[in-house]
Order: C-alpha cells, then sequence, then structure tokens
C-alpha cells in the first residue's frame, strides 16, 4: 500500500468514527465502541504512513481536492516535517483511543455524539494542518481543530467549564486571526492560496517586511501553543476536556503550533538565501525560556492534578522552542553553527515527540485517578500506590521522563538541547554566547523544579495514606485504559534506551527544513549505541544512554539480588514513627507544604495571598481551630490581563458616559467620523 | 582499542571510588573530631556501619507501598551509575576518528545523581511521616538551587573544551591546552560552595543532627532500615567521593598518561592527595561554621551562582 492510499484510508477512518452517532445513535456504548475503533484504525494508519514517508523520502504524498472556490482549490501534501509530526499526532491518538472507552463509561459526559465525532474531527483536523498544501486547507483546518476541541472542552458540562471554554476560543480565535492577517497578505500578493507560490513570493520580500510577518505568525502561533503569556487559558481548557483529550490537547495540539513555528520560520517565510534574521530566533529563544521557567514555577504551586500539568505544558513548550530558537538563530550560518542549528532543531523535534509521549501518559494517569476516585485534587488523594500499583507505577515512569533523568526519553531531549545552546554558546562568543548560557542554565533550573514538582506530584497522590474515602476505596483501571498508557509508557523507555533509531526518523524533517546533509552526517548513530554530536573544532561529544541504561539495569539487579538474600534477621511491618502519637493521614506531607519553601524563595514571583484566622479562646497559646487559605495568582493574569481588561473597562464606560440616547447626537458622530475618514484617506 | 577496555575501565574505577568512599567519610569525620579536639572514632568506622546494617532484618512502614523497598536498590544503582561516568585516575586517548568513550558525559552524570535524589525523595513520603516529606521537600529545594549552578560551571569549562564529555575536559587539560586562569579559579570557587550543598554537609546541611526538623537528608532516610538503609548510607558515600572526583576532573585531573602500574600509582596518589585537601576543606568549614538557616540558603548557593556565571562570561567575552 502506497501511503497516498495510506492517508485516504486515515481520513476516511477518521470520517466513518466521526459519523458513528448516526449509526449507532441508539446506543451509547456502541456510538463509544465505533468511535474510537474508527479513531483506533485512522490512527494506526496515520502512523504507518508516517514512518514510511519517513523513512522513504522519495515517495511523497501529493494530492488535490475539490475546489471550494473558483479561486482557491484544496490541496494536500506530505513532506519530511509534516510526516513527522503526523507521527506525533497518530502516536498519542492511538493511545487516546484505547483508553477512551472505559474512561468515558466510567466517567461520562452530556452526549456521547459529542464525545466521538468531537475527538475524530479533531484529530482528523490535526492531521489535515500538517497536510496542508495551501492557506485555505491549512486555516479551514486549523480552525476545525479549535472548535472540535472547544466542544469537547465543553461537553462535561457545568459552569467553570463554559468559562473554560469561551477563554480558550477567545484565544484561540485572536491568533487564527492573526494567521489570516499574515496569509491574507501573502496571498495578496501570490496571487494565489498555494503554498508552493507563497513561498516564491516570501523570498522577494524586504527584511523589515518578512520580520513583521513572521513576528505576526508568532503571535498568532504562540496563542495556540500556549507560550507565556498567551497560555491563561491552557491551564483552565486542557483539565476541563476530558482526559484523553486532554492528553491530545497537551500532547499533541500544541505540537501542531510548534509545526507552524518551523514552517513559517524555516519555510514559508525564510529567504532564499543566507542567514534568518537573528531578531526571529532570539525572540523565540527567550520566549522558550521564559515560558519554560514560568510554566514550571506556576505548575509547582497547583494542587489540581489535570492543571498541574497543564502548566508543565507551557514549560515543555517552552524547552522546545529552546531547541527551534537556536535552531533558527545559527542554521545557515555556515562551518561549526550548522551542525550546532541541526543538534538544536533536532532536539526541538524530539521533545516534540517526547513530550507527547510523557505528557500523554501523565494525563491518562490523571484520567484513571479520576476513574477510581473522581478526584483531581492532591490534597483529598493519598495512598494510590497501594490500590493502583499498574497506575502508580506508570505515572512514576512519566514523572521521571518529564524530569528529563536518565535513562527516559526526556533525558535524550534535554542532552540535546543543553549540547546546542552550550556549543551554540562557543560558536556565538561574545555576550550572544553568554545568552545562550543563560537559557542552559534557565533549562537546568526547569529541570530541577521538574524534579521537585514531581516528587510532590506522584508522592502526595500515590503515597502515604488515602486522605479521602473516595481514594480509600479506589480500585484499578481496566486493562484496556491501561493499554493505551503502556503504549506511551512504552515510547518513552524506548527513546531514552536506544535514541539511535528514532533519530533516524528525526533526520528527514531537518533535512527538510534546513537542507543540507541533514542530521545524518552530522550526528554518529552507531548502531543503537552511540548518540554523537561534532562539536567545534572537532570536538566530539557523545553519550550512550543505551550502555548507560543496560549499566543501570546490571547494577540494579546485582543490588536487589544482594538486598534480597535471605538473611537471619527477618523483615517486619511496623507503623511509622510519629513521635508517639498514632499515625494518621494528618501526620502526611500535604501538596501544600511541600512546595512551600520555593514558594517562600520565589515570592517576589508568586505574590502569595494568605489569610489565617485562629480561634485560641482564654489561652493564646493554645489554639482550638485554625483556618488557613492560600493562593498564588498567576503574574500574567495580574499584570496584564487584569490591566487591559481594565482598561477596556475604563474606555467603555468612557463611551458609555456619551451615548446620550438622543439619536442626533449618534449622527452627530457618524457624519463627524465619515469628515475625518474622508479628510484623512479621501484624498487621491 | 578493543570495545570492551572502556567498560573495563569505566567499572575499575566505578569499583576503586565504591570502595574508597566510606574511607572518605571516615577521614572527614576523624579531620572534624580531631578540630574539635576529640579522638574521634576510627577511619574504618563507616564499613563497620555498613557491614552492621547489611546483616540485619528490616522494618517496613505497614502503609508503604511496593516502591519502598525498590527506593534503595534504583537509588545505590543510580549513583554507581554516576560513578562509573567520572574519570578517575586514567582515561583512554580519543582515537583518530573522534570515537571516545560512550561513558562519561557530565550532564549524563548529573542526571544520575539527581535520579538518585529523586527517587530517595519518592521514597521518603512513602511512609507517610511529616519528618519524610519534611526532608524531602527541603532536599528538593536545595537542589532546584544547586543543579542550574553546577551545569553553569560544568558549562563554562565545557565552553573552553568544546566538549561536555568529562573524558575530553580531562584531555583538554592534559595535553596542555588549557592554562589555569580567572575563569578557572572562579568557576572553582563556585564548586566548593556546590560541593558543600551537593555532600549534605554544613552549613547546607547538618549529617550529625538527631534533631528531626534540622535534617535534610537524614531526615528522608527515617524510615529505611536494615540492609535498604544500607544501600542508602553507601549511596550518599559514593555520591560524596564521586562529587570530588568530579571537581578534579573538572579543574585539576591528576591522570596517567599510560596504563603502566607506575604511571597509575603517581595518578593514584595525586588523586588521593587532592582527595585528602577537599576533605579537609570540608571538615574545617564543619568544625569552624553553624549550619545556616533553611532560607538563608539562597544567598548562599547565590554566591555560588554569581561566581559560576562570572566564570562562564569571562570565558566568553
Amino acid at each position: 500500500m502506497r501511503p497516498d492510499t495510506g492517508s485516504s484510508l486515515m481520513f476516511a477512518a477518521y470520517a466513518v468514527g466521526a459519523a458513528a452517532p448516526i449509526a449507532a445513535g441508539w446506543s451509547t456504548g456502541v456510538t463509544r465502541l465505533l468511535g474510537h475503533l474508527g479513531l483506533l484504525t485512522g490512527a494506526v494508519m496515520g502512523v504507518w504512513v508516517a514512518v514510511l514517508s519517513l523513512t522513504q523520502p522519495d515517495a511523497p504524498v501529493v494530492a488535490s481536492g475539490p475546489a471550494l472556490f473558483p479561486f482557491a482549490a484544496l490541496s494536500v501534501s506530505l513532506d519530511g516535517l509534516g510526516a513527522y509530526f503526523l507521527l506525533v499526532i497518530s502516536l498519542v491518538a492511538v493511545a487516546a483511543a484505547l483508553f477512551g472507552p472505559a474512561y468515558l463509561r466510567a466517567h461520562p459526559t452530556r452526549s456521547a455524539a459529542v464525545e466521538v465525532a468531537g475527538i475524530n474531527v479533531f484529530v482528523a483536523s490535526m492531521a489535515l494542518v500538517v497536510f496542508a498544501h495551501d492557506a485555505l486547507t491549512f486555516l479551514l483546518a486549523w480552525e476545525g481543530m479549535t472548535l472540535a476541541s472547544y466542544a469537547l472542552v465543553v461537553a462535561e458540562g457545568g459552569e467553570g467549564n463554559a468559562r473554560a471554554g469561551l477563554v480558550y476560543i477567545a484565544m484561540a480565535h485572536a491568533g487564527t486571526a492573526l494567521l489570516m492577517g499574515v496569509f491574507l497578505l501573502l496571498v495578496g500578493r501570490a496571487e494565489s492560496f498555494d503554498f508552493y507560490l507563497i513561498r516564491q513570493t516570501a523570498a522577494t520580500l524586504s527584511d523589515g517586511e518578512r520580520t513583521l510577518l513572521f513576528f505576526l505568525v508568532l503571535g498568532g502561533l504562540a496563542a495556540k501553543a500556549g507560550v507565556v503569556p498567551l497560555h491563561v487559558w491552557l491551564p483552565l481548557a486542557h483539565p476541563a476536556a476530558p482526559s484523553h483529550v486532554s492528553a491530545l490537547m497537551s500532547g499533541v495540539m500544541l505540537k501542531v503550533a510548534i509545526y507552524g513555528v518551523l514552517r513559517f520560520g524555516f519555510d514559508l517565510l525564510a529567504p532564499r538565501e543566507g542567514p534568518l534574521p537573528p531578531s526571529w530566533g532570539w525572540t523565540v529563544l527567550i520566549l522558550g525560556a521564559t515560558s519554560s521557567v514560568l510554566g514550571v514555577l506556576y505548575a509547582l504551586q497547583q494542587h489540581d492534578l489535570k492543571r498541574l500539568l497543564a502548566f508543565h505544558s507551557v514549560e515543555n513548550v517552552g524547552i522546545i522552542l529552546m531547541g527551534a530558537g537556536i535552531a533558527l538563530l545559527l542554521c545557515r550560518r555556515g562551518g561549526a553553527c550548522e551542525v550546532v542549528a541541526a543538534v538544536g532543531l533536532a532536539a526541538a523535534l524530539l521533545h516534540t515527540l517526547n513530550h507527547a509521549a510523557f505528557k500523554g501518559l501523565l494525563f491518562l494517569c490523571a484520567g484513571s485517578i479520576q476513574v477510581a476516585t473522581h478526584l483531581l485534587n492532591l490534597e483529598d488523594l493519598g495512598g494510590l500506590g497501594r490500590r493502583m500499583p499498574w497506575t502508580a507505577w506508570l505515572f512514576l515512569l512519566g514523572a521521571v521522563a518529564i524530569s528529563a533523568l536518565p535513562p527516559l526519553n526526556g533525558f535524550v531531549s534535554e542532552w540535546m538541547t543543553f549540547q546546542a545552546l552550550v556549543l551554540g554558546g562557543a560558536a556565538l562568543k561574545g555576550a550572544e554566547g553568554l545568552a545562550a548560557i543563560i537559557a542552559a542554565s534557565a533549562l537546568a533550573l526547569t529541570g530541577g523544579l521538574a524534579a521537585a514538582c514531581f516528587v510532590k506530584a506522584f508522592g502526595v497522590t500515590f503515597l502515604g495514606r488515602p486522605r479521602s474515602s473516595h481514594a480509600a476505596e479506589a480500585v484499578e483501571v481496566p486493562l484496556s485504559m491501561r493499554a493505551g498508557m503502556l503504549l506511551l509508557a512504552a515510547v518513552c523507555v524506548a527513546v531514552g534506551v536506544l535514541p539511535g533509531p528514532v533519530l533516524s526518523l528525526v533526520d528527514a524533517p531537518v533535512r527538510c527544513l534546513i537542507g543540507g546533509p541533514g542530521l545524518g552526517a552530522l550526528v554518529t548513530v552507531r548502531g543503537p549505541l552511540v548518540l554523537s554530536a561534532l562539536g567545534t573544532d572537532g570536538g566530539v561529544t557523545a553519550v550512550s544512554t543505551t550502555a548507560a541504561a543496560a549499566l543501570f539495569g546490571a547494577l540494579a539487579v546485582g543490588v536487589l539480588a544482594f538486598v534480597a538474600w535471605p538473611r537471619a534477621a527477618g523483615r517486619r511491618l511496623a507503623p511509622t514513627w510519629t513521635c508517639g502519637m498514632a499515625p494518621d493521614s494528618r501526620f502526611d506531607y500535604s501538596a501544600t507544604a511541600f512546595a512551600k519553601p520555593l514558594r517562600f524563595i520565589f515570592a517576589a514571583l508568586y505574590q502569595p495571598k494568605r489569610t489565617v484566622e485562629r480561634d485560641t479562646g482564654v489561652n493564646p497559646y493554645v489554639v482550638r481551630r485554625l483556618r488557613w487559605e492560600g493562593d498564588v495568582v498567576d503574574i500574567a493574569e495580574t499584570q496584564l490581563y487584569r490591566r487591559l481588561l481594565d482598561g477596556v473597562m475604563h474606555v467603555a464606560s468612557a463611551v458609555r458616559r456619551r451615548s446620550t440616547g438622543s439619536i442626533h447626537g449618534y449622527i452627530g458622530y457618524v457624519i463627524g467620523t465619515l469628515l475625518l475618514t474622508l479628510l484623512a484617506f479621501g484624498r487621491a | 582499542m578493543p570495545e570492551t577496555t572502556p567498560w573495563a575501565l569505566a567499572l575499575g574505577q566505578m569499583a576503586l571510588l565504591v570502595a574508597l568512599g566510606p574511607l572518605v567519610t571516615g577521614l572527614i569525620q576523624k579531620l572534624k573530631a580531631r578540630l574539635q579536639c576529640r579522638s574521634g572514632a576510627g577511619l574504618l568506622q563507616p564499613y563497620s556501619d555498613l557491614a552492621k546494617l547489611f546483616r540485619k532484618g528490616s522494618v517496613r512502614a505497614d502503609t508503604a507501598t511496593s516502591l519502598f523497598g525498590a527506593v534503595p536498590v534504583l537509588v545505590l544503582a543510580a549513583t554507581l551509575s554516576a560513578a562509573a561516568l567520572v574519570p578517575v585516575v586514567y582515561v583512554a586517548p580519543q582515537g583518530s576518528d573522534g570515537a571516545v568513550v560512550p561513558l562519561g558525559d557530565a550532564i549524563l552524570l548529573l542526571g544520575w545523581l539527581a535520579l538518585g535524589r529523586f527517587l530517595t525523595a519518592a521514597g521518603a513520603l512513602d511512609a507517610g511521616g511529616a519528618f519524610g516529606g519534611m526532608g524531602a521537600s527541603r532536599e528538593m529545594t536545595v537542589a532546584t538551587l544547586v543543579e542550574p549552578v553546577l551545569i553553569v560551571v560544568a558549562f563554562s569549562v565545557a565552553v573552553a573544551a568544546g566538549t561536555t564529555d568529562l573524558a575530553g575536559i580531562v584531555a583538554h587539560h592534559t595535553q596542555g591546552r588549557h592554562i589555569f586562569g580567572a575563569p578557572d579559579l572562579l568557576a572553582l570557587f563556585a564548586m566548593l560552595v556546590l560541593l558543600l550543598a551537593e555532600t549534605g554537609r554544613i552549613p547546607v546541611d547538618n549529617p550529625d543532627t538527631h534533631l528531626e526538623l534540622t535534617m535534610l537528608h537524614e531526615g528522608m532516610l527515617l524510615e529505611h532500615s536494615g540492609p535498604g538503609l544500607g544501600c542508602l548510607v553507601l549511596a550518599h558515600h559514593t555520591k560524596q567521593i564521586v562529587v570530588i572526583a568530579l571537581v578534579q576532573a573538572l579543574f585539576l585531573p591528576p591522570m596517567a598518561s599510560s596504563l603502566s602500574p607506575r604511571a597509575l600509582a603517581v595518578a593514584f596518589l595525586g588523586f588521593a592527595g587532592l582527595t585528602v585537601v577537599l576533605a579537609l576543606f570540608l571538615a574545617l568549614i564543619e568544625a569552624s561554621y553553624a549550619k545556616l538557616r533553611f532560607f538563608r540558603l539562597p544567598q548562599f548557593l547565590g554566591i555560588g551562582f554569581v561566581s559560576a556565571f562570572l566564570a562562564a562570561a569571562l570565558r566568553l567575552l
């Protein structure tokens, strides 16, 4: 089967899945099953098409669709970059399709029809974005993606979800408006919607116009990717959707925006030759560093598991943008810079896949917890590890991966990002080089904070004693849900332990974006073993995560054998030491307490609010009752959006004061405006 | 060079570090005792303690999960993996095709140490007492402040050597292409500040404390016992000597130029001498200062960050 047949079958399967409610409207269960079956088939086809296109780049998929309008036909094509993102999308969609039916049975939304139609349209639109070969298809698919995910965000109903949906759709459409504006400017010049002609036209733009267009596009895409300060919708919308949809939104939808950044930056808006304007790379790098540090700092103070994970998506998008930024900065500069640019781009692409895998896994684990306890507040959970061992171990695996610790996948891509930043810093020298080193230390800070955050999230959720009756009565989730989680966990382990074969998949998009020999010539992949990047002056940096993981495994088995060796003195169980009191769940460290030192250290940023009410009675030293309330507010919300809102309200009230309600007054305003407009623009 | 040699080298140096780790702890305790006009326990006391722990039975909290038993094993394995990465007395020369020993990257080394810390902290929450949680929370807080500084120190050296591979950095030093200058001095100063934090010593942590509220690392180990505790204690000894060896590898590597016994012996003496000097430094600080208040630590580690940052700036500007 050829890739283009496969792609057609993929979209057909999604269409069948989306139409399931029509065929099986009589039964909620059958609708869900059929819808997710369509999703599963389509996603498996997607993985297959993507891998085929990546390994055999000489068989590109090109097709033109029906002409919606006389001036624009819909057309699709799949190059290396598109195929790689198709792989990411489809991989998480497979896991979501496996996880979905059982999750929705236990945790249903208002309508099964919306669930299955929404998720199929959502995934198909994302796939269509990376397939798009003209502006119209791109925008239509982009809009489909937004609307379908909106429907899923508000599917569960309720005040909070409606508000989340409103913020989400407003931000998404502001972004789309920017994209549309840029496309209209380009299409007007090219007199065609086709990407090929747009690219040709963009090559003739002046540097100023090019940079302006790039920043407009970046603004539009950043709103979708959740880059600080345009991230405020993300921690609202992602937790509101059903968990497997959250996995898709967080793991994949943000990546579609990253696809846009790469597509526009390296391809559509790039000059024909010569380096890209340095302001692009620096902007992306600085946005990335800011997002990663602020994202993880706010994640630390969240107590809702899905909200915490959503903030981590802000962080990881930042890490991806750091790799992309250094690549934008250094590509086409010749010599060592080219090599470092390739490493940076490969790091960004690999982290895209990695984040999709571990964030998908963690959101699915959060879904399992929701099914088992109907709770997401960390403070009410606890002790789940003994009742749900599968979910606990898989969550731990995801936590280690997202904290960028060896031997899992997060480490590999962060290691590559570190290499790109350090070797890039060495190649750039001077103040620019120092800026790259600062970005590297921001990345290190991010890694440390992420580790702290996930010790908290894992420990408070799964360890200790249950802090509510729901948590005490949790049971492990069914096999089909575990299968979805296991699939993503397997990806995390495989990319971590055998990065070589996966990097060969990254080769095609790198070659497609920065040309030249691609990554294959620059990164030595000695079998599955060694991943090494040539640095400056022939210096070599190599790390073999395979060898390291093998060593770790062997050592762990050895130590285990030694520890588990039978001894004369046996083992016994005893209650935890709590200074002589009877231990109960109130002795456990809570999430708020765990994050307290960091809240204190970064107080200037968090500006935490707290109210303490103390009821002491006669003796001031004996407290009878204590009520504590604390909150950390997002600095973007208070400093930016609140002020923006205040400004808008201020202007609105000024306008209202001048709205007299008299028709004569309004006619006066209209005539005045007309006169001014004529004076300003009517000369020619 | 046959493929087995790098493995043999890495495992041999790892075994050396693991064997000497408790001795360094014993040495520091002894030096500290002498500085405080006590006679102190023998140099070999940590070995006896370990032997005792490994013989004993264990008590487990009745609320703990299966993770609790796995934590000591995984932490020790991660720390040993880190020990295999740091060059002690010899590094294989770089081949003509640029092929190097695949083990030996500085970031990977820090990654293994971070994994050990992550798992120790997670295990501390398992028993469900307030002390473990407090220790874990504080340890992870200190770690988030230490890690960026460590990375900047490593990078300030890596920028000069063009690689983050420790073998490459050592080769850069020993081949005389590197002159010890102001950036190295600043980075070394930063590294000495971090050494105190990474080895869990005064003024960051107090290894001798038995007052629960003042301990960081010990607090996390409170619920472990018997062989499990033995693993964690051994991991801590090993981590201490790994960080000491890392300081040497980054700044003053006493490496043998060949595998001849004479050269190796000289290099080992150099390593031992520098280790004693660093142990004396740790003991001196520990005997003459008090533990800092926890929320003063950011300022203390900030000194390290500033000097590491200046080192990187001097190197690049």
